[in-house]
């Protein structure tokens, strides 16, 4: 099919690098290899530029290409949940306090003990905002299976956010002679 | 269903924490030069393929003509040699025949002497 629109390589590099990081990033919980798959998949858009037609096939084929190797580099390392983003702060200097208030830096850890479909749906809901739909032609997933990881996925997270708050304000309370 | 789906509602406070938790992070300054170094790194490669691809079709082509040429060659040759056969044996029917005719001619020149 023929299409006007041209793609530029380094244009799509500046546009979309920091969407694909995080995606990477979000799902593993390890920076380093966040910024490998990053680099796997531009390269891999590389390859394959000449099929992309529109800018919103790129940032469609951006996401879904960086959920795959996200997924696969998973199966390979097996996450080690929690202690993934201990490592990430020992080794890769990550400054997670920086930006988000201590309940949004729990929330981002926590994430990453959730098993990996349910993160993956939670990531690209809220992270990107898709919609149950985009999503489930993201991971090409059936509907009804990405409805259910969102909603479990909530759920789970919801409780493991409730008992760290017990713990936090009991930890709090603790300390100060209470 | 033991809860509603979140999607179809207004976010709670949760699901709006959830959202500002997981913005997206800025890429390591360092990533695009990476990214682009690979990429640069990949182009000679790609060339060099290309060349060899060249090289071997070209040394197929060569084959596929000599072997062709060679079964030209052999054919004329054969065809030659089937030429060569007959005008020797056209030669040596000649030759028989002409022999036969003077044996016939000694023969009756014999009785005609008796």
């Amino acid at each position: 099919m023929a299409h006007d629109w041209q793609p530029d390589f380094e244009q799509l590099v500046d546009e979309h690098q920091s969407m694909v990081f995080s995606l990477a990033l979000r799902m593993t919980g390890d920076r380093g290899l966040a910024e490998e798959i990053a680099q796997d998949v531009f390269l891999e858009l590389d390859r394959h530029l000449g099929k992309i037609e529109s800018p919103e096939h790129a940032r469609f084929w951006l996401r879904r290409v960086a959920m795959n190797r996200s997924a696969d580099a998973l199966r390979r390392r097996r996450a080690r949940c929690f202690d993934l983003w201990v490592e990430m702060e020992d080794h890769h200097g990550l400054r997670l306090e920086e930006r988000s208030s201590p309940l949004g830096v729990r929330l981002e850890q926590l994430l990453t003990t959730l098993p990996p479909p349910q993160r993956a749906a939670l990531v690209l809901r809220y992270q990107e905002d898709l919609t149950p739909e985009e999503i489930s032609a993201t991971l090409d997933a059936p509907l009804a299976t990405v409805k259910s990881h969102l909603q479990r996925g909530l759920k789970l997270l919801r409780a493991k956010a409730h008992d760290h708050l017990r713990e936090y304000i009991r930890v709090k309370e603790q300390a100060r002679g209470v | 269903m033991e809860f509603e789906p979140p999607m179809n509602e207004e976010p709670d406070e949760f699901e709006q924490q959830l959202r500002e938790a997981l913005e997206r992070r800025t890429a390591p300054l360092s990533l695009k030069r990476r990214i682009m170094a690979r990429r640069a790194a990949r182009r000679p490669q790609k060339m060099v393929v290309l060349w060899q691809r060249l090289a071997a079709a070209a040394v197929l082509a060569a084959v596929l003509g000599g072997g062709a040429a060679w079964e030209a060659h052999v054919r004329e040759e054969r065809q030659r040699g089937e030429a060569a056969r007959e005008q020797v044996l056209t030669a040596l029917r000649i030759t028989g025949h002409a022999l036969n005719q003077m044996n016939r001619q000694l023969a009756a020149h014999s009785r005609d002497e008796e």
